[in-house]
């Protein structure tokens, strides 16, 4: 009994001491306000001495949470229970949080910084206006590949490049509905939205005849697979495909000229929000030119913020794979809300595809 | 070891190595200046070095331990209370339901735990962050810590009891002096379990972190998106190795208490 006793004591002290530690860590940096702010992002999605810098300057105290997929995060904004007042959604989520009401209205006024940000990337189909969201970083689909792995002639300029005899059983995809059928779209030259049944049905057959070159249809495990030159091409966003690069040097990417998509991640501001002018302040703070190129710079994935740019390292900024020019930008379009009808056909389309792989 | 023969031994190293190979591995990267987990270039412990300056990573690993320890430590008491419960049910057919219950929550997936107890603190207006998760955490090890605690209790002797009983004892004393020392062996067993269960559980703790509160398993299944650093592998080394601690210490409880054991005996 006795050991029971100390062992409980023991624990609770562990748990106490435990405690004022990490509560002296939290309130390091900011003492005692009660304006606080908490932001909701992607893991490894902002450089943390931001979050430092803006506590220093405004006073209000940060309190950073991380999400690891758009359905989760709306989930955790839909049931209330933590008042997060900035979110960091994908376009297609930012629709369907607009259309559920989970989204306060900004007021451009409060966020001047908003000037910096290339006018490309502002007033897009998925948020007219930029009534809700204000973007974050974005990014293309295309194919990553090592040269070493495959013959000379291919250099994925166009789609074609994938369906070559030379690739046989070498090709990842990336599993979603979205991006393997907007690639088989894309690759027949038509819009990687098109809602109609004789252009699904193209891209689908086409799609089955790169059947014999796909080795695999999966997900984040690509990442390891191509640093360790276990794979030879792969269909991924820029960003991960940026991630690969620069832990294999070896690794290159292209955005193939007949199209493909543009995608956005956006700073909004959710219904479940306490601190309205704190998340404006905390916009226009990462819309700062410096901050943005300071984000820019720890993320490495591409930044809207044209004023950022300026102060980027021009070896960065120049590279047309994850900076395409504007004549390649044409051919780039942003996904639209197909609608649960649409949506459900390209799934149909994209499972018969998978089934045809052997 | 003696009387194990060549083969046996053999699958015993090889059972280990599976077991072990993996998290060894992690850790070796985790010494890597390399960046990356492909080749070892030198030794560094920059990747510790950036673990203890990032105060939201500390933060949050304090967090997790906080939360094993206090889920741990109540999960046993409710479940250690539990289980004599369910024991001094005289009723067979009632006694094997109770224990069925306890087992569906068991093997019940923590997908639906998690999104129940979601409900559950919205509908009755708890807010997400330290509080939902202890509360889901202690909820989820209490099975667990019934399983650990019911065999010492069966093999118990009765009579043990009746002695008691007869020489005088009130009901408390039973239970405080009897029953709780001859269990204690599977008390702590089940708060180690209990524990461990609360280190690693993911699926339950992402549905009810909130409020700028979080657990490692969630904060790193949510750098996936743009990459898990080495930092990773040296906050996992980490864990490992308070894991390690917690275990020798619990052996050292364990073997000093059974000594001092005997010589109350005497």
């Amino acid at each position: 009994m006795r050991e029971l006793i100390q062992a409980t004591i023991a624990i609770v002290i562990a748990c106490a001491l435990l405690f004022v530690v990490a509560d002296q860590m939290q309130s390091t940096g900011s003492k005692g306000s009660a304006n606080t702010l908490t932001v909701f992002n992607w893991g490894e999605y902002i450089d943390p001495e931001l979050i430092d810098k803006f506590e220093e300057e405004t006073g209000i105290k940060v309190t950073y949470e991380t999400f690891d997929s758009n359905e989760a995060m709306m989930t955790k904004v839909q049931q209330g229970g933590s008042a997060y007042d900035i979110a960091v959604p994908s376009e297609y989520t930012v629709e369907s949080m607009k259309e559920d009401d989970l989204l306060i209205p900004l007021d451009l006024s409060k966020v001047p910084n908003l000037n910096n940000i290339d006018p490309y990337f502002l007033d897009l189909a998925f948020d007219p206006g930029n009534e809700y969201s204000i973007p974050y970083f974005w990014g293309t689909v295309g194919i990553v590949y090592n040269p070493n792995l495959i013959e000379e002639h291919l250099t994925f300029e166009s789609w074609d490049d994938l369906w070559d005899a030379s690739l046989k059983r070498k090709v990842f995809l990336v599993d979603g509905s979205r991006e393997v059928m907007g690639m088989g779209l894309n690759s027949i030259g038509e819009s990687l939205n098109a809602k109609d049944d004789i252009l699904l049905r193209q891209a689908t057959d086409k799609l089955i005849e790169l059947s014999p070159n796909v080795k695999a249809i999966i997900g984040d495990e690509i990442t390891p697979l191509m640093v360790n030159n276990e794979a030879a091409v792969a269909l991924i966003w820029s960003g991960q495909a940026a991630d690969m690069m620069w832990e294999n040097e070896e690794l290159n990417f292209a955005v193939p000229k007949e199209g493909s998509n543009l995608w956005f991640d956006n700073m909004v501001i959710p219904k479940t929000s306490k601190n309205i002018d704190g998340a404006h302040a905390f916009i226009n703070f990462m819309l700062d030119s410096e901050n943005a190129a300071q984000n820019a710079d720890y993320v490495g994935y591409s930044t809207p913020n044209k004023a950022a740019m300026d102060l980027m390292d021009p070896e960065v900024i120049e590279d047309e794979r994850f900076y395409p020019s504007e004549e390649l930008r044409d051919h780039l379009e942003v996904y639209e809300n197909l609608g649960l009808e649409w949506l459900g056909k390209f799934n149909e389309y994209f499972l018969e595809f998978k089934m045809s792989l052997r | 070891m003696k009387n194990l023969s060549a083969t046996s031994k053999a699958y015993l190293v090889f059972v280990f190595v599976v077991l072990y190979a993996p998290i060894l591995y992690l850790i070796f990267y985790s010494f890597n200046s390399g960046g990356t987990m492909n080749s070892f270039e030198s030794f560094t412990l920059e990747h510790y070095k950036a673990v203890f300056e990032d105060s939201r990573l500390i933060v949050i690993l304090l967090n997790t331990v906080i939360v094993a320890l206090l889920s741990g430590l109540i999960a046993t008491i409710i479940g250690t209370l539990g289980a004599i419960g369910i024991i001094s049910v005289k009723n067979k057919k009632m006694r094997n339901t109770l224990l069925s219950l306890n087992n569906v929550l068991i093997v019940s997936p923590d997908v639906v735990i998690g999104a129940s107890f979601l409900i559950l603190f919205t509908m009755i207006g708890i807010k997400l962050g330290f509080a939902s998760v202890l509360v889901s955490h202690v909820a989820f090890s209490v099975p667990i810590v019934v399983l650990m605690v019911l065999p010492k209790l069966l093999e118990m002797n009765t009579s043990l009891i009746d002695a008691a009983r007869d020489l005088g004892a009130t009901k408390r004393d039973v239970l405080v002096r009897v029953i709780l020392p001859y269990i204690s062996p599977g008390i702590f067993a089940g708060f180690f379990m209990a524990m461990t269960y609360s280190l690693d559980d993911f699926a339950v703790t992402f549905f009810v972190t909130g409020n700028g509160f979080s657990t490692l398993s969630v904060e790193i299944y949510s750098m996936a998106r743009a990459g898990i650093s080495l930092t990773v592998n040296a906050i996992s080394g980490l864990v490992f190795f308070i894991t390690v601690l917690v275990v020798v210490g619990y052996y050292f409880i364990n073997s000093r208490s059974k000594s001092t054991g005997t010589e109350g005996h005497r």
